[in-house]
């Protein structure tokens, strides 16, 4: 079996997820044993334009972003995003609650940008709000026994089951104290699990960087903030930092 | 009967605990603290056991059904390699409450029944349970209500505080023998056994929730009658489909089996994991369909199950009252006691046992379950765009076995496994026929393989149809789709030369989507030559260009023609298999033609994870596909409201 050719893109991202991967060590064998890499700028130089899996790492924030991408698409026969911002948009949507132009504005001043392709921006988008995305790697950072899941599945030509339940299930088997029950507000019942649940393990509350997967209604929101007697704008703000614009979180 | 009471003083008592933790045979867990609450753990001194807890957050099953649990590797280089784990390691569990002990009791029941999980059994056969009298009752808990908040049953030792002292009653002789090497201890006077009693008795005007219904078969009654209550669709309006409800709680053990490959694509691990019913995902199928689709509906299950469903089968309500649930349920929604009371106010009296067969079994798989027999495709043949049939040989070169309607697990490791109907009759052949539409991970991986390659099957599985019961009989098959495959098993065995005799006529309709998708055709042929049989096609669309001489539209419009052929419906047995939407309109045609409900016999699809009755996936209410299933006759099953909806 001849195998796959995989390039490595990076949009707006602090390409930390892409470090989770440099960061394989030993595994990185491994891993260059079942794929060819032809393009990864963490650790090589060379490129190539010939990939039969392209993984996308970032966030889309300009019209030559777009164009990129859409050309990638084209070339690829897999296209996996990585990472929140590829997957969500992530922090990266935080941005959207002001206008291109206000943006500029607060960062760059009176500064004349007119014509410059690299300052062109538009409103944040996930991938998938571009071009067709084949399989996610969530979470901000990725984890990396997921990224081997999703490789090896796509290696040996099964779908990656990615879980569609929340991160709760694996926080209860890892038998944490819920941190509702110590005064904090967590998205971990709403958020996909695959992370195994390891803010909560470690005792932050989940910040949704896997991405929401049910509203719910407000009946149960406000008898979670009251039993626990928390306060919505704290529960308004947790939301916003992965999935503003997310209808929960409005 | 009565019990040996010992006593140990509260210094001798931790001189024992050391003891046993300083013995490299045993794994010493216990109760420690963990901030705020409680975990069981293990122990590195005896100081660190808190017997006065209230309760632990998960219960001690993650010690004999783990949150992740290697059943087996295997190799992927080598062609059919895999090892079964069994974990021996002894061990012994310190200050198990009594509702947990009463909870394992019933796991008990599922996992070492007829079908014996091995797993599960090791571990059991390896465990020591010291339990303790509760001393502090959790604020959620009701197991007073239940019983559950003693025990004399269901531990090796079991310790009461008395103050000065701890009491130990000694429950089996593997118990004794451990106190007897690791402890000094004293008789217990007929004051301090006085004293137990006295602990037990007052131990209920302790707790704050009481429950309105403890009668197990009134609380099943209860429930049937208020199945299509509001309050389910009330309360579970609030519902996060987190399914914490269900991996806290000790009677809850329903799993889910994957397979994980490391990065070389060499090794892996069949992996067994908790589950919940409340996750959308629990039943569905390769296709994509989900039979529990609504939160409501999957709510509903859970209080079903614990009241009804396990109790109608086993005779025990499923819940021990410990209150994990209401304390993991966010939204407070998942209390029993809360929703039993509530219900006990809207009242009613139901059929209690109407979600329920008591059905005998046909097959009990043998050997480990869950590991597969290696078995070799000696035959592929491309049947349409979507179905590949596969011929199938046992290694050992054994038939399999089976009666027609039965089902294989087959199994590619590193993919996972799958459920199939068996297509062919029995025969004393080693060999037997599958055949696969690609939907999904499995069946696209199988599209891969050639003749000669090694696959798992485990089984057969499941309860096939009764053949003697047709005997006699005029039979009338009506399939739509993929249910011709596994139909085929019964035909041949009814065309058999052997067999032919003991049926009157035999007619079979048979409706498919498109021309191109009509299966068997050659078979068909085969069996339209045979005396008195008569077999009818018809094809959703057919557009132009394909050649078709069958009928256009659904399997229904057959039906017409029957009724001028003029059959005896009353010495018919008709036989339904096809896509879940089929059935109610065929049975509703059949009902017009005459025929009696119990004449009708069907075959479900559902997600058929274990085979064997404990994974949960498959229910239909109160009965297990894998199990009483997949052929139920239609009078037996009409009245469960998840079969035909
Ligand atoms: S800490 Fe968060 S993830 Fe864990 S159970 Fe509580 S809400 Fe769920
Ligand atoms: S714990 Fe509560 S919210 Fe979560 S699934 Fe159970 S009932 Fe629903
Ligand atoms: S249903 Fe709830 S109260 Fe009953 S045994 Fe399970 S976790 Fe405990
Ligand atoms: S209980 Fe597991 S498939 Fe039926």
């Amino acid at each position: 079996m001849k195998k796959p050719r995989v390039a490595f893109f990076d949009f707006a991202s602090c390409e930390g997820c892409q470090l989770q991967i440099a960061d394989l060590e030993e595994e990185i064998l491994d891993l260059i044993n079942i794929v060819d890499v032809v393009s990864f700028r963490e650790v090589m130089k060379e490129h190539s334009d010939d990939y039969d899996i392209a993984i996308i790492e970032g966030s889309i924030m300009r019209p030559i972003d777009e164009g990129r991408l859409k050309e990638i698409r084209e070339n690829a026969k897999i296209l996996v995003a990585l990472g929140a911002c590829a997957t969500i948009g992530g922090i990266n949507k935080i941005r959207n609650q002001w206008t291109p132009s206000e943006v500029k504005k607060e960062v760059y001043g009176n500064y004349n940008l007119k014509g410059n392709d690299f300052f062109d921006v538009f409103q944040t988008k996930a991938v998938d709000e571009v071009v067709k995305v084949d399989y996610n790697i969530h979470g901000c950072p990725i984890n990396r026994d997921e990224f081997k899941k999703v490789i090896t599945s796509i290696a040996m030509g099964k779908n990656p089951e990615i879980p569609n339940y929340p991160v709760c299930v694996e926080c209860k088997k890892n038998e944490n104290i819920c941190l509702f029950e110590l005064g904090k507000f967590c998205l971990g019942p709403i958020t996909r699990a695959g992370c195994n649940s390891i803010c909560p393990t470690n005792g932050s509350p989940c910040d949704g960087c896997r991405g929401i997967l049910k509203k719910p209604e407000v009946e149960c929101i406000n008898d979670i903030l009251e039993r626990y007697n928390l306060d919505y704008e704290e529960m308004k703000r947790r939301c916003n930092i992965y999935n503003y614009g997310k209808e929960v979180c409005k | 009967m009565k019990q040996e009471i010992k006593t140990i003083s509260q210094n001798e008592m931790g001189i024992f605990v050391n003891k046993l933790i300083q013995n490299d045979h045993y794994e010493v867990v216990g109760v420690k603290s963990k901030g705020e609450r409680f975990v069981f753990d293990e122990l590195e001194d005896a100081n660190e056991l808190r017997l006065d807890y209230d309760v632990t957050i998960l219960p001690p099953k993650k010690y004999f059904l783990p949150q992740y649990e290697k059943l087996m590797d295997f190799d992927l280089k080598k062609n059919f390699d895999v090892k079964t784990k069994f974990d021996n390691k002894p061990r012994i569990i310190i200050g198990v409450h009594p509702y947990d002990i009463v909870a394992l009791t019933q796991t008990d029941r599922v996992y070492l029944d007829d079908q014996k999980d091995d797993f599960y059994k090791k571990r059991r056969e390896n465990t020591i349970i010291i339990g303790i009298d509760i001393q502090k009752v959790s604020e959620r808990s009701f197991s007073a209500s239940l019983g559950t908040h003693i025990t004399d049953t269901g531990f090796d030792l079991m310790l009461t505080n008395l103050g000065n002292k701890y009491a130990i009653t000694i429950g089996s002789q593997k118990g004794k023998l451990l106190l007897n090497q690791n402890a000094s201890t004293d008789e217990a006077t007929d004051d301090e056994i006085k004293k137990i009693a006295k602990i037990h008795i007052e131990l209920p005007s302790k707790y704050k929730k009481k429950l309105k219904v403890t009668d197990e078969n009134e609380l099943s009654s209860l429930l049937v009658a208020n199945y299509e209550n509001a309050l389910w669709e009330e309360r579970s309006d609030r519902c996060l489909e987190c399914s914490s409800c269900t991996m806290v709680c000790p009677t809850c053990y329903c799993y889910d089996v994957k397979d994980e490959v490391s990065l070389n694509l060499e090794d892996g691990t069949r992996l067994r994991t908790w589950d919940g019913c409340l996750l959308r995902d629990f039943t569905k199928v390769g296709s994509g369909e989900v039979f529990r689709d609504e939160i409501k509906d999957r709510y509903r299950h859970r209080f079903f199950r614990k009241g009804n469903y396990l109790t109608q089968r086993y005779g025990f309500i499923a819940c021990v009252g410990c209150g994990r649930c209401s304390t993991a349920c966010l939204p407070d929604i998942a209390d029993p006691c809360d929703v039993i009371n509530e219900l006990h106010s809207f009242g009613g009296k139901g059929n209690k046992d109407k979600f329920f067969l008591k059905q005998q079994i046909d097959f009990l798989e043998k050997g480990t379950i869950h590991v597969p027999r290696k078995a070799t495709i000696t035959r592929i043949e491309k049947l349409t765009d979507s179905e590949t049939l596969y011929e199938i040989e046992l290694d050992d070169k054994k038939p399999l076995g089976h009666k027609p309607g039965q089902f294989v697990e087959l199994s590619l490791f590193g993919i996972g496994e799958a459920p199939f109907g068996i297509s062919t009759g029995p025969s004393q052949n080693s060999k037997f026929e599958l055949v696969v539409r690609k939907v999904g991970n499995l069946t696209s991986k199988l599209a891969t393989l050639k003749v000669g390659d090694s696959v798992g099957i485990r089984g057969p599985l499941g309860n096939g149809f009764d053949v003697k019961s047709l005997e006699g009989k005029h039979l009338l098959f009506v399939s739509g789709g993929t249910g011709i495959i596994p139909m085929r098993s019964l035909i041949e065995y009814c065309l058999d030369k052997k067999n032919r005799d003991k049926f009157k006529y035999i007619k079979i309709l048979y409706g498919a989507k498109r021309p191109c998708e009509v299966l068997f055709q050659k078979e068909i042929n085969e069996w339209e030559k045979c005396l008195d049989v008569s077999c009818r096609l018809t094809v959703d669309t057919c557009s132009g260009g394909e050649c078709w001489v069958g009928s256009v539209g659904l399997i229904t419009t057959l039906f017409p023609k029957l009724k001028v052929e003029r059959i005896d419906p009353k010495n018919t047995i008709a036989i339904v298999i096809g896509p879940p939407v089929m059935y109610k309109f065929v049975i509703k045609c059949l009902q017009t033609l005459g025929v009696p409900e119990k004449n009708i016999l069907v075959s479900l699809e559902r997600r058929m994870k274990c085979g064997v009755g404990k994974c949960g996936h498959c229910q239909i209410n109160g009965i297990y596909v894998c199990r009483e299933g997949p052929v139920f006759n239609y009078a037996d099953i009409k009245g469960l409201p998840e079969a035909f909806e």
